[in-house]
């Protein structure tokens, strides 16, 4: 009794309230949305209660031992990655699953915590003198789960992993001059670039700017998805009325494209309350970094913090029609195992951090 | 770099970044703004389907075969005259316009009404069916005169046999509201989306799972006049199952024709699998009137015939088994370690319980009977004191073991389990107490037992093959080779005491058996029981059968397996008001297992 009161003081409450909330609304319109009866719903409070229990293990996790295990866990993704090359399990054309007989698992999802640890990891070794080499190694540490995750090929989630990695070497401490530099020579590569896309990756943003132009193909999903959007208006259709979903008019209407589902049934009014509430745990996480002493904890706690927010960012882009189709789940409301159990480890990392803030620091 | 001037970078670009997320954030909502409230309208638009249709696709119902792959039903395409649900129609002026060429009827527009009514689904709305070729070819020519009308093709169910399969089969009809309910409350109304009709009774509803198959839809993109710009999506529909009977249907149908126009039943089962071979009940109906709703006046003609012809006397027709019983009732005392040769009794012709005389139907009696003897000639005395030396618990107890009073277990929707009494169902139900002389008249099948022809067909081949572990069933397989369970463990038996009653079975079709005269000329052993149930309490007066009115008359009942020796299949009849087992429902039997073994020897 007095493990789980102790257990209970160290979870940071304000965060902890935040993402109940979320997770219980996603519940909710996963049950609304679940052509199966109650089967997704089971599995994915399975995959809740999971996530909460590693969750509550890394809050009560030292976290010297994660900055100890921080360059074996990133090599570990490293390879789980090559795994998924050679032995992965192909699903819509990608290769971005493992299979494990009684569980499948998406690597790459692990690189949303890996890659944030093996910088904060990176820099914390030498927080006195941060200096350009240090900068290009964190570029280079970037740039090999980048390649692996892009040839998968999974364009969202390799764009989404880099840039949280350049958010840590911006606030890491490259000078502004340098990221000026860099910016334009993203863009004059650009072209370079877009020929190095899938075919199917750039049919996907050509759609972006005309989704109608291909209703049939790959307009199709931004379509459907912003019709259950639009015609949700003000105060929505009212829970399971979501009339977009029954009879498949919107495809991964459970996973990828459940916050539609949401839209259609809560309206507007709904649509703001969730981004309230987003909002309210970005700028919470943002409140407790600013705390935070070390090096170490500071940039893990922004990269993860960041993947989260490019992971709600990608997809609510992408089923509002703003972004093209990368198949990025929402953090904390999609269903889907691997990408809840990433979200809620990364919450307990920020909590436990935030703990030791003084701890480190000395 | 210090470290204070670090930690300043770092707090500014803190800021920063809070700063991106809420602009963002800020700017999704925007863009959720623009979508739900700016450009409601012409969503809502949208999504009310008129640019976008979804048109569903009926999956086409599985063909029912029987076990040598005849086809019993099947699916036909006929021409229908349809009108668009959504708009309005001026019924009796289309009506009155088709009159030159088509002639709509009454009924037709009542179906049309009760279609409209009912079936919110269906986007289309039949003003005739069927049509014949001549009617199609009359339409086509005139067809610019008609542009609300719909010419369509639909699959329509028919069943090759009518009656003879009526019961098996069972038939379709349309999806109604408490169909509708039923299948909400199961979780299965999506499948239906695109579906008219729906399993009612038979093997088309007990197989409805399998054989109804799941829809599909096309998406269509139309302008605002309705017109189809372009085909977005086409999700074809997953046909149902085939599915193979266990039934032989030229047995079926030979068994059917042997009935006459007599009433009853007639189940044969395959006694080392429990496949039901055949499966009669007789009068039938025309399961093909009702398929888009039978019309009030054939269906008033079905339900108040007196001849019952919609009762599936095969699992839902109860009787009293009469002497049919006594075989198990023997079986259960030589368990139980009663009447075991060689013990025999004197039979005078009657039995006396307190003061009470408990008649033999043979007046002068049979001699010396013991238990093979006593069911040779289904000797009632043996039986009344054996009845009340093993009690009616024990009796009932035992008789269960042979699915007497349960379930067999047969994959047809509310099979009745029958009905064993004993005292406490007595007090129950009638509130009397239980006499010892109802005790002895139970054990020779009269009484308050009530058995289904199913049940007796399956406790007969459970004496002939004591090792059947399988339910009866009527699948054989399905298209999809999805596996039944049909395992049911037998009851346990010594071997010896089968074999006591298996002979005393044979013998009833043996010289001085009451079926002797079946056993004669015959190329194969058939073991037997005949059985005469009483309707109608005489109270004392002499059973006539000639004077008799028709619906007092006795049922006759017949049980047999072949050949007695190897068997392999078990047979029971029921001729309901057909006098004495033996003369009526034993021929009917008999032609059975020449059918049989006819075709077996080719």
């Amino acid at each position: 009794m007095n493990n789980l009161l102790m257990l209970f003081k160290k979870t940071d409450h304000y965060l902890l309230g935040l993402i109940i909330t979320i997770i219980t609304l996603g519940l909710f319109t996963l049950a609304s949305s679940d052509q199966s009866g109650t089967r997704l719903v089971l599995s994915q409070l399975i995959n809740i209660i999971i996530g909460m229990i590693f969750m509550v293990w890394i809050v009560l996790t030292d976290p010297k031992k994660i900055f100890f295990y921080a360059p074996f866990l990133y090599l570990f993704s490293i390879l789980l990655l090559l795994g998924v090359l050679f032995f992965g399990y192909e699903s819509h054309g990608a290769q971005r699953w493992l299979n494990f007989g009684f569980f499948k698992f998406q690597p790459s999802e692990t690189l949303k915590l890996t890659v944030p640890l093996i910088l904060a990891w990176l820099y914390s070794n030498n927080d006195k003198n941060i200096n350009i080499w240090q900068h290009l190694k964190a570029f280079i540490l970037i740039t090999i789960p980048f390649y692996l995750v892009f040839s998968q090929p999974d364009l969202g989630t390799a764009l989404m992993i880099s840039f949280c990695g350049l958010i840590i070497i911006f606030t890491a401490g490259l000078s502004a001059k340098f990221i000026t530099i860099s910016t334009i020579i993203f863009f004059a590569a650009s072209p370079f670039l877009w020929l190095s896309l899938q075919p199917y990756q750039q049919k996907r943003v050509l759609t972006l700017f005309d989704p109608f132009g291909d209703a049939l193909g790959s307009g199709y999903q931004t379509i459907q998805s912003m019709i259950a959007l639009g015609s949700g208006g003000l105060i929505g259709k009212g829970w399971g009325n979501a009339t977009q979903t029954y009879l498949d008019f919107l495809p991964e209407a459970s996973t990828d494209f459940i916050f539609a589902v949401f839209s259609e049934e809560f309206g507007f009014l709904g649509v703001v309350g969730v981004l309230i509430i987003y909002l309210l745990i970005f700028y919470r996480c943002m409140f407790m970094v600013s705390k935070m002493q070390d090096t170490f904890s500071r940039l893990l706690s922004i990269g993860i913090t960041m993947s989260i927010f490019f992971g709600l960012l990608v997809n609510l882009g992408m089923i509002s029609g703003m972004l093209p189709i990368v198949g990025v789940p929402m953090p904390l409301f999609s269903y889907g195992g691997t990408s809840m159990v990433v979200s809620l480890i990364s919450i307990g990392i920020i909590m436990t951090l935030y703990n030791n803030k003084t701890l480190i620091a000395n | 770099m210090q470290r204070s001037q670090l930690k300043y970078t770092f707090q500014k670009r803190l800021g920063f970044i809070t700063g991106l997320i809420t602009i963002l954030i800020f700017i999704i909502g925007l863009r959720f703004f623009y979508l739900q409230i700016f450009q409601y309208d012409f969503y809502k638009l949208k999504a009310s389907n008129n640019s976008i249709r979804t048109i569903p696709i009926e999956p086409s119902r599985g063909i029912i075969f029987d076990r040598n792959g005849k086809v019993i039903a099947d699916n036909r395409l006929i021409y229908n005259l349809e009108l668009e649900r959504g708009r309005t129609h001026n019924l009796d002026e289309i009506i009155q316009k088709l009159a030159p060429i088509i002639k709509v009827s009454s009924s037709d527009k009542e179906l049309y009404q009760e279609i409209l009514e009912a079936n919110p689904f269906t986007d289309s709305i039949p003003v005739k069916t069927d049509l014949a070729l001549d009617e199609v070819a009359a339409f086509s020519a005139k067809r610019f005169l008609f542009d609300e009308i719909q010419l369509k093709i639909r699959q329509k169910r028919y069943y090759h046999f009518n009656d003879i399969t009526a019961h098996l089969v069972g038939h379709i009809n349309r999806i109604n509201k408490t169909d509708i309910e039923e299948l909400q409350k199961n979780d299965l109304y999506k499948r239906y989306y695109a579906s008219r009709h729906i399993g009612k009774t038979g093997i088309e509803k007990s197989y409805e799972r399998l054989i109804h198959g799941f829809p599909g839809y096309k998406q269509i993109e139309v302008n605002a006049k309705n017109n189809v710009i372009q085909l977005l999506k086409t999700v074809p529909a997953t046909d149902g199952d085939n599915i193979n009977l266990t039934i032989d249907i030229e047995l079926q149908k030979l068994a059917h024709e042997s009935f006459g126009d007599k009433r009853g039943a007639l189940v044969a089962i395959d006694v080392n699998n429990g496949e039901i071979l055949t499966y009669v009940s007789q009068p039938g109906f025309d399961p093909n009137l009702f398929i888009d709703g039978i019309n009030s006046k054939n269906w008033a003609a079905l339900n108040n015939s007196k001849t019952k012809p919609m009762l599936d006397r095969v699992i839902h027709g109860l009787y009293p088994p009469g002497s049919t019983l006594k075989p198990f009732v023997g079986l259960s005392a030589l368990e139980n370690n009663i009447r075991k040769p060689p013990f025999t009794i004197d039979d005078p012709g009657y039995f006396n319980i307190g003061n009470k005389r408990f008649n033999d139907w043979k007046k002068t009696g049979h001699g010396t009977v013991g238990i093979i003897e006593a069911i040779k000639v289904s000797c009632d005395t043996f039986f009344y004191g054996l009845g009340l030396d093993l009690g009616v618990t024990q009796m009932n107890k035992d008789l269960s073991q042979y699915f007497f009073g349960r379930k067999t277990g047969i994959d047809m929707m509310n099979e009745k389990a029958g009905l064993l009494a004993d005292a406490k169902w007595k007090k129950n139900k009638l509130n009397q107490s239980w006499f010892k002389g109802e005790t002895a008249i139970t054990a020779i099948g009269q009484g308050f037992t009530q058995v289904t022809p199913l049940q007796l067909a399956y406790a007969t081949a459970l004496i002939a093959n004591p090792n059947l572990n399988q339910k009866p069933h009527l699948l054989l397989y399905s298209e999809k080779k999805e596996l039944f369970n049909n395992e049911q463990t037998p009851p346990k038996v010594s071997l010896d005491n089968l074999k006591l009653i298996q002979e005393g079975m044979l013998q009833v079709t043996q010289e001085g058996g009451t079926a002797a005269f079946l056993g004669k000329g015959i190329s194969y052993s058939m073991a037997a029981k005949t059985g005469t149930a009483q309707v109608f309490s005489l109270q004392g007066q002499e059973y006539d059968e000639e004077s008799l009115p028709e619906h007092l008359k006795d049922h006759a009942l017949f049980i047999a397996y072949a050949p007695a020796e190897n068997p392999r299949v078990a047979v029971a009849v029921i001729v309901e008001h057909g006098g004495h087992g033996g003369s009526t429902a034993g021929p009917i039997a008999k032609k059975f297992f020449d059918n049989y073994m006819k075709q077996i020897s080719y």
